[in-house]
């Protein structure tokens, strides 16, 4: 579907609020996560609040994704369902990324050739 | 008196398509729709709950598309949805500051947005207003709103029915002629 003006995204741009925006986001992300798992597992609300000792109406309250779920919340249901709601991204410390020309070499058509080619020039210079 | 309404876009996302309807009567024009009309009062009268419901709209129109769970349901005589979601008996919330503690706090969103969610990938929103009742029959703020989201939600499935709105071909948005009108 085309993207266009509309009297919705019109409305938001001009009367921005990057809290609400996050706030909805982040929650309908893991709403939605938690749907796709209880699908998974082919669990039901019922049972993920039995897992967590809750109400189910609680259960139901906190998948409205307008509830704003403490953390507490999403660690007993990471607990339950025993996948990562967050992640955090891991620490990186240097990447390196390696850029190599080599001399003489000429591309073809022949992909399995060419990759042949340049395997053994880059392990001769390696050498 | 004779009414009748007429179809108008409100915006096309890659997930879903939301539509509104007009209303006019046979004494003059009506140039607002009722999501206009939605805008003009709330935007002003219930900027923060108002707020929240429109950036729903938003996401789930660009990343997941309008899944039954994510509407309640306020069906009288027809297949009436309306936002906000809630859990199965609460009421649906949105966090608000408190301006003494300074901390954040659910608190219910009462403001009422009345659509039908024809699809999945199609929704028409109508109008609504702030309930203070449980049942929205009991609520002079949103009774009529609830009541016409109901009957143009019936002319909606009607329309439908008599093959005057159409799925397109990969059923994920509608067609209509320009001069579509729904009457009662």
């Amino acid at each position: 579907m085309e993207q266009d003006k509309n009297m919705i995204s019109g409305w938001l741009e001009q009367n921005p609020n990057l809290e609400i925006e996050k706030f909805i986001s982040r929650n309908l992300a893991i709403t939605e996560k938690v749907r796709k798992a209880l699908e998974e597992k082919g669990w039901s609300k019922a049972k993920l609040a039995e897992e967590m000792g809750k109400r189910p109406s609680e259960v139901s309250k906190w998948l409205s994704g307008m509830h704003n779920i403490t953390l507490k919340s999403i660690v007993k249901m990471e607990i339950a369902l025993d996948i990562d709601l967050i992640q955090l991204e891991p620490k990186k410390e240097v990447e390196y990324v390696v850029f190599e020309v080599l001399k003489g070499f000429k591309y073809s058509e022949n992909k399995d050739s060419d990759y042949k080619e340049y395997q053994e020039g880059f392990i001769s210079m390696a050498i | 008196m004779n009414n009748f309404a007429t179809l108008n876009k409100v915006g096309t996302y890659d997930k879903v398509v939301y539509y509104t309807l007009t209303i006019e009567d046979e004494d003059g024009v009506n140039d607002k729709s009722l999501f206009e009309m939605f805008i003009e009062k709330h935007s002003k009268e219930n900027y923060e709950k108002f707020h929240h419901i429109m950036t729903w709209l938003q996401i789930i129109g660009n990343e997941i598309g309008a899944k039954e769970y994510y509407f309640r349901q306020e069906a009288e005589i027809s297949d009436t949805s309306a936002l906000p979601p809630t859990g199965v008996d609460r009421e649906p919330t949105y966090v608000e500051i408190n301006n003494e503690t300074g901390e954040e706090e659910n608190k219910p969103n009462n403001l009422r947005l009345y659509c039908f969610r024809a699809s999945e990938t199609v929704v028409f929103l109508f109008n609504g207003d702030v309930k203070t009742e449980n049942k929205a029959q009991d609520c002079d703020n949103v009774r009529p709103h609830f009541r016409l989201a109901n009957r143009l939600t019936k002319l909606l499935e009607d329309k439908f029915k008599e093959k005057e709105i159409l799925w397109n071909e990969d059923g994920t948005n509608i067609e209509f002629e320009e001069d579509l009108e729904l009457n009662w």
